[in-house]
């Protein structure tokens, strides 16, 4: 038992053993036993003893072997320097975090007591160092997990040293350890967020309850001057008095006098007529048209919220006469992963997948596709021509100069008048964007004047550039 | 007298009704004049009108159809707009052949594209011009600097991040190769982005990696 003790505190110091990390455990094990042994040796021992001893050195070294075991462990063990912890949280948020979270599953597992399951720490680092490798050798518990998670793919993250998948470890660790704060404050403040309607609510409550207000008291009041005209009707009153109650300018009398009538007629034709005007320009205006589309979709969401790039989705702005409408199979660059919205569920990103053909149960394409039918809403007449890259890529003109504010509209509504004035009114206005344009060079050089060239000095006004 | 003017002042008070009916608003595209100049004989690319009926009483050429019917009966669904015929090659400025390389998994990329080089020289303007298709196209997703923290990675998982060590040593013709056809979670992009501007991003994701 001396020896044994001894052989412990021999042991312990942890520099050898963290220089050696990596080497076979067993290795260890034998230079273990060995050193036992040639302790025992030493001894003056007898045959009887000796078989005693050899059975209990044996006794030691398994119960050795378990102990180095756990020693092995600690020194695989994960850190919980803050140090360790904080480098492992830049290395888990710039490489990690897309696709794993601690405490649930995104498209790999969560993470928290991986260290737990898997067969070894140096099961981690072989994985996180190429998957696609410990897949390939048959690892049965790889396999599992990559079939349990639809056989996606983890990155090879070839460059990362032990060092720095332990530091990730000790994050991961030390996440998991923290206690659910997150969700627990994530509750009340969904609450607030419902509850911010409520002033609104209380504002259109008071003005009814006043209007109602309102409305009894001018009832009271009429009561009571009928009440009071009876009971003046039955006293005795002069002639003047008489007067004064039952007045000859009554609403009859009012209404059919001619100069009541002529400001009537003339209120009422004066609005008519502005609205008989108004209607006229209005014609083959669009204006201010928002048809509902067959999907709802939202520039708000995509355009304002996420920062999606007009050009991302309406790719011939920059190139053609036309924008364009998006084809289904850009939606899919997202809505492969995003299944369901905030606001309208699943229903409306489910008709995203009847016109791609696409199963959102088994994330497989059906080859059975059908258009969607947007409602368009901007349409020149065909007598006039509009070219898209020609003010967008050219011009650099700002899609909101003519869109207005797309990235505030749940629904599209055509903004501007889209009138040939509208037209020939920016060009009067606009300078030409010529800076870094070679094709402008010899113009301005010809052109030599000091002020700019407005559109219509390049000929923007000319009928045949808009009407051929 | 009176009676004549109230007559009168409803009668405009109607038209102005009907007038306000031609306003556009909501579903209601209002109403327009000549419209058998508004409306293209010709096809137009991204509007199609299927009913035959259409603007019949409009009709100025004489034929059986409406005025307004636009679209080609021949084509699924009759749409104006076509794919390409199958196996046909576009042509580009450069003369440039397509790139074939659909369904490859997404650790073969590096072997498949070892080879693949790309035409453009690392000149400071086709830089340039890769950082405003970077963003443009990849931002939303990879973060303007490519660490993966652009907004839709939020709700779209799995985002790469560009300047992460596992992707230092990817090739252009790596990158090149997964804007056409994606990798892995992401989606392809080849159908937004043309030949030429996929090797200046490229280009451009390459100098981000070297930034600081
Ligand atoms: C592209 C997405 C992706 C990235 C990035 C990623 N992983 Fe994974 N990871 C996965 C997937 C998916 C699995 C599940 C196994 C499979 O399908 O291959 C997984 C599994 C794991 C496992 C095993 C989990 C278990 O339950 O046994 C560990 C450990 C792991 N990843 C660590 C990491 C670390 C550390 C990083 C960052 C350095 C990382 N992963 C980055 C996708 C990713
Ligand atoms: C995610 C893809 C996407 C993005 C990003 C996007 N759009 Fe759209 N846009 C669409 C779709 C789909 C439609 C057709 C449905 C509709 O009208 O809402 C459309 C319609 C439009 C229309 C009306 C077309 C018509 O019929 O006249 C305009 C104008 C427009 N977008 C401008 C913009 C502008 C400006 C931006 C950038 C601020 C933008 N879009 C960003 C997908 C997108
Ligand atoms: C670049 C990524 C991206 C693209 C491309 C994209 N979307 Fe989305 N979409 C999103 C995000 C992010 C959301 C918000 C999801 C949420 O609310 O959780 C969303 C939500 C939606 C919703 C649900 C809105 C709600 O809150 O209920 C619909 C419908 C939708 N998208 C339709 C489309 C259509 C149609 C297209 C193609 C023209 C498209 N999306 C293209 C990212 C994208
Ligand atoms: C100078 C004004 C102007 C600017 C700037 C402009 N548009 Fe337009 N847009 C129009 C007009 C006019 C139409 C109608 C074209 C037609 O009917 O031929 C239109 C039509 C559209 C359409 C309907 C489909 C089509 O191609 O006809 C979309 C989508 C669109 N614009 C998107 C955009 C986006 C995105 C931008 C910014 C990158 C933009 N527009 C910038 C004036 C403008
Ligand atoms: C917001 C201002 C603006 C509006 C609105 C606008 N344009 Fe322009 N347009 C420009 C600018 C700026 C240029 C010069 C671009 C350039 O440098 O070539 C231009 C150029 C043109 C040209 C080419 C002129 C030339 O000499 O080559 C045509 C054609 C044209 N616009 C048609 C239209 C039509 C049709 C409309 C209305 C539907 C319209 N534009 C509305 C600003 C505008
Ligand atoms: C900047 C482009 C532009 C120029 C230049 C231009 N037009 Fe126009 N014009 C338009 C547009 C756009 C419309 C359609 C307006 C609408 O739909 O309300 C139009 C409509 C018209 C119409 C009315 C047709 C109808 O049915 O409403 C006439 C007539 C016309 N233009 C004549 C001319 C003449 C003549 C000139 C030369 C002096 C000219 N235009 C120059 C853009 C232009
Ligand atoms: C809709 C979001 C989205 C957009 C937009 C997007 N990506 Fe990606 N990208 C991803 C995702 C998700 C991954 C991770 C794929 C994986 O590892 O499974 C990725 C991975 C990558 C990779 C590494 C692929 C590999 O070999 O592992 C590169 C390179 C890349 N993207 C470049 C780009 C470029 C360039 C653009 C712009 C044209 C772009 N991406 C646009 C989502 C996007």
């Amino acid at each position: 038992m001396f020896v044994v003790r001894i052989g412990f505190v021999h042991f312990i110091p942890g520099a050898t053993w963290e220089g050696q990390q990596t080497k076979n455990k067993f290795e260890k094990m034998t230079w273990a036993r060995r050193f036992v042994h040639l302790r025992i040796k030493g001894g003056i021992l007898n045959h009887m003893m000796k078989r005693l001893m050899s059975c209990f050195t044996n006794r030691i070294t398994s119960a050795l072997l378990f102990l180095l075991i756990i020693l092995n462990a600690q020194a695989q063990e994960i850190s919980t320097d803050p140090a360790a912890i904080s480098a492992g949280e830049a290395l888990f948020k710039a490489d990690c975090k897309t696709c794993h979270r601690v405490k649930e599953k995104l498209i790999g597992p969560a993470l928290k007591d991986v260290e737990k399951r898997v067969p070894s720490v140096e099961w981690i680092k072989n994985w996180v160092r190429n998957s696609a490798k410990v897949i390939a050798s048959g690892d049965e518990y790889a396999n599992k997990i990559y079939n349990e998670n639809a056989k996606s793919q983890m990155t090879a993250f070839t460059g990362y040293t032990d060092a720095q998948i332990m530091n990730v470890l000790a994050y991961i660790k030390a996440e998991g350890a923290k206690a659910d704060v997150v969700a627990t404050a994530a509750t009340p403040a969904g609450q607030g967020g419902g509850g911010e309607g409520v002033p609104s609510g209380y504002v259109n409550a008071i003005l009814v309850g006043m209007v109602v207000i309102l409305i009894i008291l001018v009832v009271i009041l009429v009561l009571i001057v009928n009440a009071l005209r009876r009971f003046l009707d039955q006293k005795q009153m002069s002639e003047e008095d008489r007067e004064v109650v039952n007045s000859p300018i009554s609403f009859g009398s009012v209404t059919s006098s001619p100069g009541f009538i002529f400001l009537v007629v003339f209120i009422v034709g004066m609005i008519a007529f502005k609205g008989v005007i108004d209607g006229l320009y209005s014609i083959g205006v669009q204006k201010g048209y928002q048809p509902k589309q067959p999907i709802a979709f939202s520039h708000k969401i995509h355009a304002g919220q996420y920062e999606i790039e007009c050009k991302y989705c309406h790719t011939g702005v920059m190139k053609g006469k036309q924008a364009n409408i998006p084809s289904p199979n850009i939606c899919m660059n997202c809505h492969t992963q995003i299944k369901s919205g905030t606001i309208t569920g699943e229903g409306e990103i489910a008709k995203i997948y009847a016109a791609v053909g696409f199963d959102p149960m088994t994330s497989t394409y059906t080859g059975v596709t059908k258009p969607i039918e947007w409602v368009r809403i901007h349409n020149l007449p065909d007598l006039a021509y509009f070219n898209h890259s020609q003010h967008v890529n050219v011009g650099g003109i700002a899609c909101e100069t003519c869109h207005g504010p797309i990235k505030e509209m749940d629904v599209v509504k055509q903004y501007s008048l889209l009138t040939m004035g509208w037209c020939i009114d920016c060009h009067r206005k606009t300078d030409v964007n010529t800076k870094g344009n070679a094709y402008y060079d010899k113009l301005l050089e010809l052109h030599n004047s000091k002020k700019p060239m407005k559109v219509e000095d390049i000929g923007g006004l000319e009928c045949s550039k808009c009407h051929y | 007298m009176s009676m004549m003017s109230i007559r009168n002042s409803i009668a405009i008070l109607s038209a102005a009704v009907l007038m306000a009916g031609c306003k556009a608003g909501g579903d209601n595209p209002g109403r327009e004049y000549a419209p058998n100049m508004y409306h293209s004989v010709a096809y137009e690319p991204l509007s199609q009108i299927t009913d035959t009926d259409a603007g019949r009483w409009a009709n100025s050429l004489n034929n059986d159809r409406g005025e307004y019917y636009n679209s080609n009966g021949y084509n699924p669904y009759k749409m104006n707009m076509r794919e390409p015929a199958p196996h046909t090659v576009k042509r580009n400025a450069y003369g440039w052949l397509p790139y074939h390389g659909k369904n490859v998994p997404k650790d073969s990329v590096p072997i498949v594209t070892a080879g693949l080089r790309s035409p453009l020289d690392s000149t400071a303007e086709v830089v340039a011009e890769g950082k405003f298709l970077f963003e443009s196209y990849c931002k939303h997703c990879h973060g303007a600097k490519g660490e993966a923290d652009g907004k839709v990675s939020e709700k779209v998982a799995g985002v790469a991040n560009l300047r992460g060590s596992s992707y230092q040593n990817i090739t252009e013709g790596h990158i090149f190769h997964v804007i056409t056809y994606g990798a892995g979670l992401m989606g392809a992009h080849g159908s937004q982005v043309s030949p030429e501007d996929r090797w200046k991003i490229a280009k451009y994701v390459k100098a981000l990696q070297k930034q600081k």
